[in-house]
């Protein structure tokens, strides 16, 4: 409801569907928002060992509050500092936990990708940065909105290294629920259908936004198969101290949303382009 | 301690739920099930689950009692003794064997209601090990008849192991994903590391993801004193709810005196003691599965005119050739913090001298592990083998925290000498209890030298301070063992004893060697085998019943 209404321009049309932009800072707050939640969480798992966990969540929340800033119609040079430290930040966060997964004895083995820190996590607080600054129009040529294809191509890369994460973290599960696909199988296809999106521009709206809109919709049930996962732990809910912080991410599957509603505003972009 | 039976009344604990119940089937002690098993470990349960789901009649004793670990089981080490078989025996010989902790158990679900949960297959050549090793002797059965077995009880356990395992032939993928290995496994992982040998995470039965009723591991720590969360998947919570489902009967607190014998030379049921009396349950087949000490016991005690030498006994090997694996030590101190009793004891492991044939200087192998011992077991083990004691004592133990170290699981040779025999004392029930004898042969004494020589070298590399060793043994195997040849064994490779055809055996006692793993995967892979010939047979009409007409024939 709230991010319908944030997506949703509050005056005019109705029926009015709502801009790119919107689109696109909705997007990234919703990264910025679940990059918060997953990594304030993990990190206050590994107690905040070093200095520099503080600094992802502390960035995402910049980058949320910018985000809501432009919703809200304030933009300025602030959001756009916010957005370029997340951009910075993510690209730093990848490479901070490669070489903590470098760090451990041996080669690089699954038991260490599984259990040591996600590689490609940060991305995703790096791309809240991406989209907020297309949605600003900031990094293009006289402040023109992005081209379409642009932004369904960068969608698609940010889809296929969440499936590469979620794919990795639910064999460390075993699949053990058949739903635990889900979340590989129908972000993939929208992935598919965002690079036919960006090289066949118009061909498959229609089942291109069914598959988004599905992708848009992992993010909430996500949120549910997760909070079950956590009640399978030992001693459930009523252990919530420890439940939450051992079970499935609550904070990570809402990324998936964030993902489609860049889609959206790629397909919105088009359609205006076209 | 229950001192009354709790599966009884048509119901059985239910392992999954605090106070919680499941229907069972009764069967009385005069109606003739098709298979009387005594035993529930990893043996007689699994036995018992694979038998009732195909359709037999199946009643299975064991002496101790049936658990609810969700409410029964303490985190406290001394209190969880109570799952070991701490009756009397006697152990003598050149190297007597300790018994409790790390080979016994009484309870129903056995000894793997302890076990350390490592379940690793046997290197296949141990199975022909005197025609392609050239040492000790083959088994009755090969690498294929035995590896698809394997398969099903990794499946059944859903053994969480690594993704690539590096040894052994080309495998399928572990059910589960392995357990995150602990600050002590690292140490082993440096130390393996550094002298240019494999390691791995260890496949263990615990899931580490959720799996029906059990919750995923949560690294507790206190697997081998009893895991209160489920996550262990032992006999008690995989096979016996399984076998009970199907319509078996699970009798607690039932300790088995005799195999009764008819006049046709058949077994025709087993005098057992419950609830302060003796009884008689009457069976077309009985099966023994008491591992390598109360197997022979009872077939020694179940003699009779008919077999005054005990029973399947007329080879004499009834009791000989017991094995143990030999678990020496390697502990030293680091100079960070390894908190080792944190998870499963041994998360990480190698099989380097399993596998290898070349830089040894013995016959056999052996499997070093990572350790996290308990701090009243680690206090005892440095107590008792070390004389540590007063202010020195306080002092080491102030350095819990920063200990790792290595054991192996390593295996011995059979010899004739090492034997279970019959004491003139008797127990409670007024059975002669076992006297054990045990000793180490030449090749036993070299692989443990190797063994302590490498694991310093290996502890050094990883970064120890300081180092020791010591001796020791785990589990058992032999006793009863399985061959080809009527004359120099007990069983076919089946299980079925050569004297008599319907009294079988199922358990670890059937072991011609002990190879260098635990052998608690090993069991049940022959358990299920076991299970699957008895029913091949009974649908041939080979299983012998009574008055030897074939009269079992399953669904």
């Amino acid at each position: 409801m709230l991010l319908g209404r944030l997506i949703t321009p509050a005056r005019g049309s109705r029926r009015r569907k709502p801009s790119p932009q919107r689109l696109l800072y909705s997007s990234s707050a919703l990264l910025s928002l679940s990059v918060l939640g997953d990594s304030g969480l993990e990190h206050y798992r590994g107690l905040y060992r070093n200095r520099a966990m503080y600094v992802a969540p502390t960035i995402a929340a910049a980058g949320l509050a910018g985000a809501a800033a432009g919703l809200t119609g304030r933009s300025g040079r602030l959001p756009a500092v916010a957005f370029r430290s997340a951009v910075v930040t993510g690209l730093a966060g990848v490479g901070f936990h490669a070489w903590n997964l470098m760090k451990k004895p041996g080669r690089l083995r699954w038991d260490r990708l599984f259990y040591g820190a996600p590689a490609g996590a940060p991305a995703a607080l790096a791309l809240a940065g991406v989209f907020g600054l297309m949605a600003a129009g900031r990094g293009f040529p006289r402040s023109r909105p992005p081209p379409g294809e642009a932004v369904a191509l960068v969608t698609a890369i940010g889809l296929g290294g969440n499936i590469a994460e979620v794919a990795l973290l639910h064999f460390r599960g075993s699949y053990q629920n058949r739903f635990m696909y889900l979340p590989i199988a129908i972000p993939g296809l929208a992935a598919a259908g965002l690079l036919a999106e960006a090289a066949w521009p118009g061909k498959l709206d229609g089942a291109l936004a069914s598959l988004l809109g599905a992708t848009a919709v992992l993010g909430p049930l996500g949120m549910v198969f997760h909070s079950y996962g956590v009640s399978r732990n030992m001693g459930g809910w009523a252990n919530f101290s420890q439940n939450v912080l051992s079970g499935p991410p609550l904070a990570a599957p809402p990324s998936f949303s964030g993902l489609a509603l860049a889609g959206f505003a790629a397909l919105a972009l088009r359609n205006e382009e076209l | 301690m229950p001192d009354r039976p709790r599966a009884r009344d048509g119901q059985a604990p239910d392992v999954f739920r605090r106070g919680g119940w499941v229907p069972m089937r009764m069967f009385r002690d005069d109606e003739a099930v098709d298979f009387l098993i005594v035993g529930t470990g990893a043996g007689g349960g699994t036995l018992a689950c694979a038998l009732a789901e195909r359709g037999f009649s199946v009643v299975a004793l064991d002496a101790g009692p049936f658990w609810r670990p969700l409410e029964d089981f303490a985190s406290d080490e001394t209190e969880q003794a109570k799952l070991y078989w701490r009756d009397e025996r006697i152990s003598g010989g050149e190297d007597p064997i300790s018994f409790g902790s790390n080979n016994s158990g009484k309870a129903v679900g056995g000894s793997t209601v302890h076990f350390q949960m490592v379940s690793l297959r046997f290197r296949p050549e141990w199975l022909k090990a005197r025609s392609l090793l050239g040492y000790a002797r083959d088994w009755p059965i090969a690498w294929p008849e035995i590896e698809p077995y394997y398969e099903q009880v990794e499946e059944a356990l859903k053994i969480s192991g690594p993704v690539d395992f590096p040894w052994g032939p080309p495998r399928k993928r572990y059910p589960y994903r392995p357990h995150p290995v602990n600050a002590a496994g690292l140490v082993l992982a440096r130390g393996a590391e550094a002298l240019g040998i494999s390691w791995a995470p260890t496949p263990l039965a615990t899931v580490s993801a959720p799996r029906g009723m059990a919750h995923p591991c949560v690294y507790r720590g206190f697997c081998k004193f009893g895991c209160s969360t489920n996550a262990k998947q032992s006999a008690l919570t995989v096979w016996i709810p399984r076998a009970i489902q199907a319509g078996a009967e699970i009798r607690d607190l039932a300790m088995a005196g005799r195999v009764e014998i008819g006049g046709d030379g058949l077994v025709t049921g087993v005098v057992y003691h419950r609830e302060g009396e003796w009884r008689r349950q009457r069976a077309r087949n009985v099966v023994v599965a008491g591992y390598s000490v109360e197997t022979p016991r009872l077939l020694l005690n179940s003699a009779c005119p008919a077999f005054p030498d005990g029973l399947a006994n007329s080879s004499g090997m009834v009791g000989k050739y017991l094995m143990t694996h030999a678990n020496h030590a390697v502990w030293g101190t680091m100079d960070e913090e390894i908190r080792w009793n944190k998870g499963p004891p041994s998360l990480a492991l190698t099989e380097h001298w399993n596998y290898a044939d070349d830089g040894k200087d013995f016959d056999g192998g052996y499997a070093i592990m990572s350790q996290g011992p308990m701090p009243a077991e680690w206090a005892n083990s440095v107590a008792v083998k070390h004389g540590v004691w007063g202010i020195a004592l306080r002092n080491r133990m102030m350095l819990y925290n920063r200990m790792a170290g290595l054991k192996i699981v390593g295996e011995t040779l059979p010899q004739e000498s090492n034997r279970v025999e019959l004491a003139e004392e008797e127990d409670e029930y007024g059975l002669p209890i076992a006297k054990v004898t045990y000793g180490n042969c030449d090749n036993d004494k070299r692989l443990a030298a190797h063994s302590i020589r490498f694991m310093t070298d290996m502890m050094h590399a990883a970064g120890a301070r300081d180092s020791w060793s010591e001796g020791g043994t785990a589990h058992l195997m032999g006793g009863c063992r399985m061959g080809d040849d009527e004359r120099d064994s007990v069983t076919d490779s089946d299980g079925r004893t050569w004297d008599i055809p319907n009294l079988w055996i199922c358990d670890g006692s059937l072991f011609p060697t002990a190879g260098g793993v635990n052998p608690s995967l090993t069991i049940q892979a022959l358990a299920l085998r076991i299970g699957d010939r008895m029913a091949a047979l009974a649908a041939r009409g080979e299983l012998a019943g009574r008055r030897g007409r074939p009269s079992v024939t399953g669904r």
